[in-house]
């Protein structure tokens, strides 16, 4: 297999975009990526694209969505496929616009991710947002994903003794990371003594604990190792690549406070990437919900398990510390346009390891080794890409 | 608008969700429940048999559902109870499953704590009323 570089990325601005619709936020997007091709590229030399997106067929019953936005930016001849699984679209997007490349299929492909969520009524959003679990089971118990991941939740705290502080501190670190980024959605901090408080939604999670509904899109371009140095000095690799699945319900899984789909995910690209998660400098993981990323410490090797409490009280996560996680504020802060949100995260890392985070205040200090972590659902799907920063 | 799963009245010829039948694998012992097509223990395709399910068990874990956490066909629930717990029970023959708690105040749910199945009213769609299994309190 060949190796893979990132020479280009973008994302629009996460948040609630009324006069845009799908095709003007995905043009919105391209657009930027464009830009960050620091010797340029003519987007005639993309041969394939992959795009990530939930809504699309459940919510606003769109069918072939991933040609639609590609004719819209004047491409209607790449071969363009729509990815679907949950919140992690956008991850399998890249994942597969990844293989296409390293092997040999093709050497340029775009993989994006796009979604409107803000378009309809709070009803059907949490109609349609919990249908990619086992709904058969866990609809019919009245749980939406909330309510599945507080099922996780309380059998952390009870297994490890993690406290409601802990994980508020996820989302209070999150905030205050995403304060200080100009695409996020909420860029306001909020205090621990708000995130304990906050109104319940499925305890032992509140309101603060929950990722908001986004309107945004990202797209990242790859590039054979071979043709990465006439579009940029400065590619990103992406080292290591894995992916996992599991079974959708948690009733049907031997380990809730754990997804193997994640682990799974983590050792595939650990072992390809040949390093260890404590050579990883910085990561954006899916924060879905608070105790996602608490679950997300120990599937990604951050800490043994049931020890993510005491990596948020030491503030290892945070920037400055050990290992920060979510800089870019997490799906928390910057918010969780379902599809987009894997590709959004690849961006992140692309640009922290070029040193163009553009505020000096949240530019991680001379990281080479970055981590993405996609999931979907409550752990049935999961992505992990690791990246590298070459020249 | 809820999930669109088969209608109520056909529902009741499935075994599993009134009458709590799963399907014993005959290659591993182990009782896969809800049924599946593959055992998820050793993946034998092809032999198993009906074993009804004694509806106890213990919570393997919790939350209480408040208004903005319910799926809009739970919402009237929601709004007229203010809150529902949904425990993920571990059965006495092993398989977890996850269902409504009701008979039950919301500071008496907890961990460990002895459940038996009853079968209620899930919700009304379309003015049909959906029945299925719920957990309570066990009762001695
Ligand atoms: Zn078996």
């Amino acid at each position: 297999m060949r190796r893979v570089a990132i020479v280009g990325a973008g994302q629009t601005p996460y948040g609630e975009f009324p006069t845009l619709g799908v095709k003007e936020l995905f043009a919105w997007a391209f657009k930027d990526m464009l830009h960050s091709v620091d010797k340029g590229i003519d987007p005639r030399e993309i041969q394939l694209a992959y795009i990530g997106s939930l809504s699309a067929g459940s919510g606003f019953q769109l069918g072939q969505l991933a040609a639609l936005l590609m004719g819209h930016v004047g491409l209607p001849h790449v071969p363009a496929i729509r990815v679907e699984n949950a919140c992690a679209s956008g991850g399998f997007a890249l994942y597969s616009a990844i293989c296409a490349v390293a092997s040999g299929k093709c050497d340029i492909a775009l993989a994006g991710g796009i979604e409107k969520m803000r378009d309809v009524s709070s009803t059907k959003t949490k109609y349609w947002l919990g249908i990619s679990g086992d709904t058969e089971f866990e609809r019919l118990a009245g749980l939406t994903f909330a309510g599945i991941y507080a099922l996780v939740a309380s059998r952390y705290m009870h297994e490890f003794g993690l406290t409601r502080e802990q994980l508020a501190k996820v989302a209070v670190k999150n905030h205050r990371h995403g304060a200080m980024n100009p695409k996020a959605q909420f860029r306001r901090e909020i205090t621990l003594e708000m995130a304990v408080a906050g109104a319940p939604v499925a305890y032992p999670l509140n309101i603060w604990d929950c990722c908001p509904t986004t309107d945004g899109a990202a797209v990242v371009l790859l590039c054979s190792e071979e043709r990465a140095r006439e579009f940029t000095d400065h590619p990103v690799y992406i080292i290591g690549y894995g992916a996992g699945t599991d079974y959708l319900a948690v009733q049907d899984r031997d380990c809730i406070t754990s997804f193997k789909a994640a682990r799974m995910a983590a050792q595939e690209a650990y072992k390809q990437a040949g390093v260890k998660p404590e050579d990883i400098d910085f990561a954006e993981v899916h924060d879905c919900f608070t105790i996602a990323e608490v679950v997300a410490y120990y599937d990604l090797g951050f800490c043994e398990k049931g020890e993510a409490g005491r990596l948020l009280d030491e503030e290892a996560t945070s920037l400055g510390g050990r290992i920060p996680v979510n800089v870019s504020g997490g799906l928390k802060s910057k918010g969780h346009p379902i599809g987009a949100t894997g590709c959004g995260q690849a961006y992140e890392v692309f640009n922290q390891l070029r040193g163009q985070a553009k505020n000096p205040e949240r530019q991680i200090k001379n990281a080479e080794i970055g981590l993405s972590h996609n999931v979907g659902g409550s752990g049935g799907t999961a992505t992990v890409f690791i990246y590298r920063r070459e020249g | 608008m809820g999930a669109h799963i088969s209608i109520p009245m056909y529902q009741r010829a499935v075994k599993q969700r009134y009458r709590l039948v799963g399907l014993k694998c005959l290659k591993c012992g182990k009782i896969n429940f809800p049924p599946k097509a593959g055992c998820k223990y050793c993946g034998n395709f092809d032999q198993f048999e009906e074993a009804q399910l004694s509806g106890k068990g213990k919570v393997y874990s919790y939350t209480i559902i408040a208004g903005a956490g319910a799926p809009p066909e739970f919402s009237e629930e929601a709004a007229y109870r203010r809150f529902y717990p949904v425990v993920l029970v571990e059965l006495d023959e092993g398989p977890r499953i996850v269902a409504q708690l009701v008979d039950v105040e919301k500071d008496q749910v907890e961990i460990g704590m002895p459940v038996e199945l009853v079968i209620r009213r899930i919700y009304t769609e379309e003015d049909v009323i959906r029945y299925g299994y719920k957990f309570r309190p066990k009762k001695d």
